[in-house]
């Protein structure tokens, strides 16, 4: 690839202005995507804008990394080109709300901090509470394929993403799906779009359904002397009648990267922790059907904490993966995704295999089938790094029997001995993936590389 | 509005030859008399094939795939034909193929709520199979007695209960499909987050263009404790609406939330004895599920909106029996409505709940101006409108008409921010309407997806996209003396 030229560059200042445009290693700094900087960035300010950098970038053979909040642009292998960030931040209105039809129509690079407060004024919400909440984008979280405990209830965004609009990689301007609740008309790109690493398109706007603010929440801390117990109590939930917005469990390791706050879970034992909402007297209702349960899986503690009380404590477990880069310098997490009912066995896996390289670890089993495992390091060097390679390495593989398992974060360095992606890249559906990448993205403009198989 | 004529390319021999080899005489039908069936689906369009296959494993179907690719004839997926927009006809001719005889449950995992189905299987039988265990398949067309799950996932199909638990896109975790370069591909899978792209999601609701789809892998949900079936009666349609649109605004989330206007309940109490008021103006048929504790706060809220609203009375089924009857007063709308006119033609818009009053109003003049009976029997609580127009199909001036207001209706959802069709698909009567709401570049864009999975353009040719000869008009062929199938 030769050097992009400095004219093309000055035309790219010239199309959205001076002051959206950096070359400076200042300016240029929060774009570093896995130890590779850009040669600049760019911050278009509508989605023509959009539109004519990527068609500027094809005709110039630049490539191009979408940015949000720039968050999780560590996901994924290192892009094998990389010219300029397209920082999304300018695209940050709510271009329509109708808060009676519960619909909402919003820009790619909104946060979805500011967006939730706007949504909180109309008593409505949309359920993704995920890491990195307050910095995250619309765009950067559909496109990461992000999603959050609330998953358990109310799904993920693929299930209430209503339609999107989006300029692929030629520099066209499309869109799909609409903005009312119920649609089936033409393809739905939309959701082929989340989770593709910005590898397809550059989403512009989103279309969400929102849902309403629980009148009432409260958070069931329950604990465990083994990971039997809480199993036996996720599994009983599973069964009952309960609605349970959140079911995480939590290993001992986790609970104690959360500080003295959890002191409610004594020291050792694994906690299961059930996030409940709506009315009162459902509220109520859980609180009394969970006592129950948890008695008869042997529970050594259950603490309830209401909405006003529930916070820093349920925020920090949300914030997982930032107490882990507080605790190790080197924080390796590795996302598993199996069936609900195979989580024990695969959290025993994982705890072995971490064991045996002798690196601590921390896991979080999502009661819908995920189980996020930390390794923590304690120290950088070689020789911990050949450690953590070959612990990510068998979990990659052990993820994979059970279903799937990648890389989620890592160090730069480890990226060069394990591919985040594992064994993903031999799925016999990669080869309908490449015609995709072929039609949206045919000269490989949007961040080449990244995503599984090379795409 | 050119009733379309079906192309038929008399099949070669050999291709007959070799599918007959393949699948045995008997499971190959091309003799005109037995075709007839299949020139039919749910819709008021007709197409003829040269041949109808039932394929019985995924490697026939790998096979029917390379003859029909070697001999350049198209192929179309078949489920139960149930379907209301034409998608299983075979509008340029050439192989049907009816998955009909692959409708075994190959697995059912109770304690991960997953199952792997054929596509063949029919909607109603899965939910039999799993309820022992207070399990149950969650989309529910009114068809489910009759349509397939292969015939779901094609159109991403909903039903009353969807406004609560989501369409057929939320319950479908994976696919085995038949490529049209005969490669057999897994998509998605049971477990959550399947690394790249969401082919799934892509896959349901392409309306058997994109693949033919061999296995099914679904999620099931657990059945609620408390049920409780309201039925509000309303002297004003407008007061009708606005009660729905009062629901939606307080986001009360009722499981299904169903409204008849009076002209269709008094055609539905005829025939099924539902128990549906006959002076009324409208009704809505409320359903509340979940938790005995959430079902009781919400009946109280929607009590209170109801009469807030004026509704001049709200009932409570008090049994499961009387519940069965008002749903089948809701399920069997159509078949009641058939029943009157000599045909009818049922649409298929959406949008935004807000605007429900106004549109249902826009729906009655437009009735006015075309001079039709329109009756309404929808999914209110989407926003999802089910029209009925009745007309008589011999006479071609009524039969005009019939498509001006029908197309009148869809201008009004697009004008108000909703779309073509919330379930029904676009098949071969909404083709030509598409631009309306999509641009060409976005046209393009499907267009160049559908090339890459069938480069020959053999896949259920002349769907979803404009053939771009019409003059953008609904076309819909005059035609069924017969009332589509009723379940
Ligand atoms: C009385 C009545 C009520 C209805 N109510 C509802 C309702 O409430 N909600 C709703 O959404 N729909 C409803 N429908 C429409 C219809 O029942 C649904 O669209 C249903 O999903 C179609 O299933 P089917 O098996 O009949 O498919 P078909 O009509 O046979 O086919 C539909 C489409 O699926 C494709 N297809 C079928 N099988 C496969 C396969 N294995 N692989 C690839 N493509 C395939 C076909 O090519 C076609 O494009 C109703 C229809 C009737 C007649």
């Amino acid at each position: 690839m030769s050097t992009p030229g400095t004219a093309a560059l000055t035309r790219l200042a010239d199309l959205v202005g001076a002051e959206h445009f950096w070359t400076d290693p200042t300016g240029l700094s929060r774009y570093v995507v896995d130890g590779r900087w850009p040669r600049a960035a760019v911050q278009p300010g509508s989605a023509e804008e959009v539109a004519e950098v990527v068609r500027l970038a094809r005709a110039e053979k630049l490539a191009l990394v979408p940015v949000g909040g720039g968050t999780r642009l560590g996901l994924g292998m290192p892009p094998s080109r990389y010219d300029v960030a397209v920082d999304c931040s300018r695209l940050n209105r709510i271009i329509a709300y109708d808060p009676g039809d519960l619909t909402l129509g919003v820009e790619a690079g909104m946060r979805v901090a500011a967006l939730d407060a706007v949504l909180a004024r109309h008593g409505q919400m949309l359920p993704l509470e995920m890491p990195f909440f307050d910095a995250m984008t619309i765009g950067g979280m559909l496109a990461s394929g992000s999603s959050g405990p609330q998953r358990q209830l109310y799904g993920a965004p693929r299930d209430f993403l209503l339609g999107a609009e989006f300029v692929t990689g030629e520099g066209r301007r499309a869109k799909s799906g609409g903005r009312v609740v119920k649609n089936v008309t033409g393809y739905d790109f939309h959701r082929l779009l989340i989770g593709s690493l910005g590898t397809l398109a550059i989403f512009t706007v989103a279309n969400f359904r929102t849902f309403p603010r629980p009148p009432a929440q409260a958070l069931f801390v329950i604990s465990f002397a083994e990971l039997g117990g809480a199993l036996a109590l996720r599994r009983a939930l599973a069964q009952s009648p309960l609605t349970p917005t959140a079911i995480e469990l939590a290993s001992p390791a986790l609970v104690r990267l959360l500080g003295p706050d959890a002191a409610l879970v004594p020291p050792g034992h694994w906690s299961v922790w059930v996030l409940a909402g709506g009315e009162s007297t459902v509220v109520e209702r859980h609180a009394r059907d969970l006592e129950r349960m948890a008695r008869s899986a042997s529970r050594t503690a259950f603490a309830r904490l209401d909405a006003e009380s529930m916070n820093p404590l349920w925020t920090r477990l949300r914030e997982f993966p930032s107490l882990a880069r507080e605790a190790s310098p080197a924080p390796t997490l590795v996302k598993c995704n199996m069936l609900p009912g195979e989580l024990g066995t695969l959290a025993a896996h994982a705890e072995n295999i971490a064991g045996r390289h002798r690196l601590p670890c921390a896991l979080l089993l999502r009661g819908v089938g995920i189980l996020y495992v930390l390794l923590l390091p304690e120290e950088t060097g070689e020789e911990t790094l050949a450690r953590l390679a070959a612990a990510a390495e068998e979990l990659l593989q052990t993820g994979t029997e059970y279903g799937s398992a990648v890389v989620e974060a890592c160090p730069v360095e480890l990226k060069r001995m394990v591919h985040v992606w594992g064994s993903a890249a031999r799925r016999n559906d990669l080869e309908l993936m490449r015609r995709l990448k072929q039609v949206f993205d045919p000269d490989h403009v949007l961040s080449p590389g990244r995503h599984i198989g090379g795409l | 509005m050119h009733p379309t004529k079906a192309v038929s390319r008399r099949l070669q021999r050999r291709t007959l030859r070799d599918l007959q080899r393949l699948l045995g005489p008997e499971n190959v039908l091309h003799e005109p008399e037995d075709l007839l069936l299949y020139e039919y689906d749910g819709s008021v369009e007709v197409a003829r094939p040269d041949c109808v296959v039932f394929p019985q494993t995924t490697e026939q179907v790998v096979g029917i795939v390379q003859i029909a690719r070697r001999d350049r004839v198209p192929i179309v997926g078949r489920g139960a034909g149930t379907g209301l927009s034409g998608g299983a006809l075979a509008r340029e001719g050439g192989i049907v193929v009816v998955f009909s005889r692959m409708n075994r449950i190959l697995e059912i995992d109770l304690e991960n709520q997953r199952a792997v189905v054929q596509p063949g299987v029919v909607n109603l039988d899965l939910t039999k199979a799993v309820e022992h265990a207070g399990l149950y398949f969650a989309p529910d067309p009114s068809s489910q007695k009759a349509c397939t799950i292969g015939g779901n996932v094609a159109e991403n199909a909903g039903g009353p209960h969807t406004l609560a638990y989501g369409v057929t896109t939320n319950h479908v975790l994976g696919l085995e499909l038949v490529l049209m370069d005969g490669s057999v591909v897994r998509v998605g899978s049971r477990a959550p987050d399947p690394p790249g792209y969401d082919l799934t999601g892509l896959l349901v609701g392409s309306e058997g263009t994109l693949a033919l789809v061999t296995e099914i892998t679904v999620r099931l949900l657990r059945s609620p404790e408390a049920v409780k079936t309201l039925l509000a009666v309303f002297d004003r349609v407008d007061d009708a609406t606005a009660t729905v649109v009062e629901i939606t605004a307080r986001a009360i989330t009722p499981a299904a939330c169903e409204m008849l206007d009076g002209w269709t309940l008094r055609a539905v109490e005829d025939f099924i004895h539902a128990g549906f008021p006959l002076d009324a103006a409208a009704v809505l048929l409320i359903e509340l599920e979940g938790l005995a504790e959430a079902v009781e706060a919400q009946a109280v809220q929607v009590f209170d909106v109801c009469t807030r609203c004026r509704a001049r009375e709200v009932r409570l089924a008090r049994d499961e029996a009387e519940r069965q009857r008002l749903w089948a007063g809701r399920k069997n709308a159509f078949g009641a409505v058939g029943r009157l006119s000599p045909s009818y033609y049922t649409q298929d818009g959406v949008i935004p709940r807000t605007k429900l009053p106004e549109t249902l109003r826009r729906i009655e003049q437009i009735g006015a101006t075309y001079g039709f009976q329109i009756g309404n029997v929808f999914h209110a609580g989407d926003g999802n409108l089910h029209p009925i127009i009745l007309f008589d199909s011999r006479d071609p001036d009524q039969f005009a008409r019939a498509v001006a207001a029908s197309t009148a209706i869809m201008e009004h959802c697009l004008s108000v921010g909703g779309a073509l069709t919330g379930e029904h698909g676009v098949g071969m009567e909404k083709s030509e309407l598409m631009p309306r709401m999509f641009t060409e570049d976005d046209l393009e864009l499907m267009r160049r997806v559908r090339d890459a999975f069938d480069p020959l353009g053999l896949l259920n040719p002349g769907k979803i996209l404009p053939l771009g000869k019409g003059c953008g008009e609904i076309r819909v062929q005059p035609l069924p003396l017969r009332a589509p199938q009723s379940a």
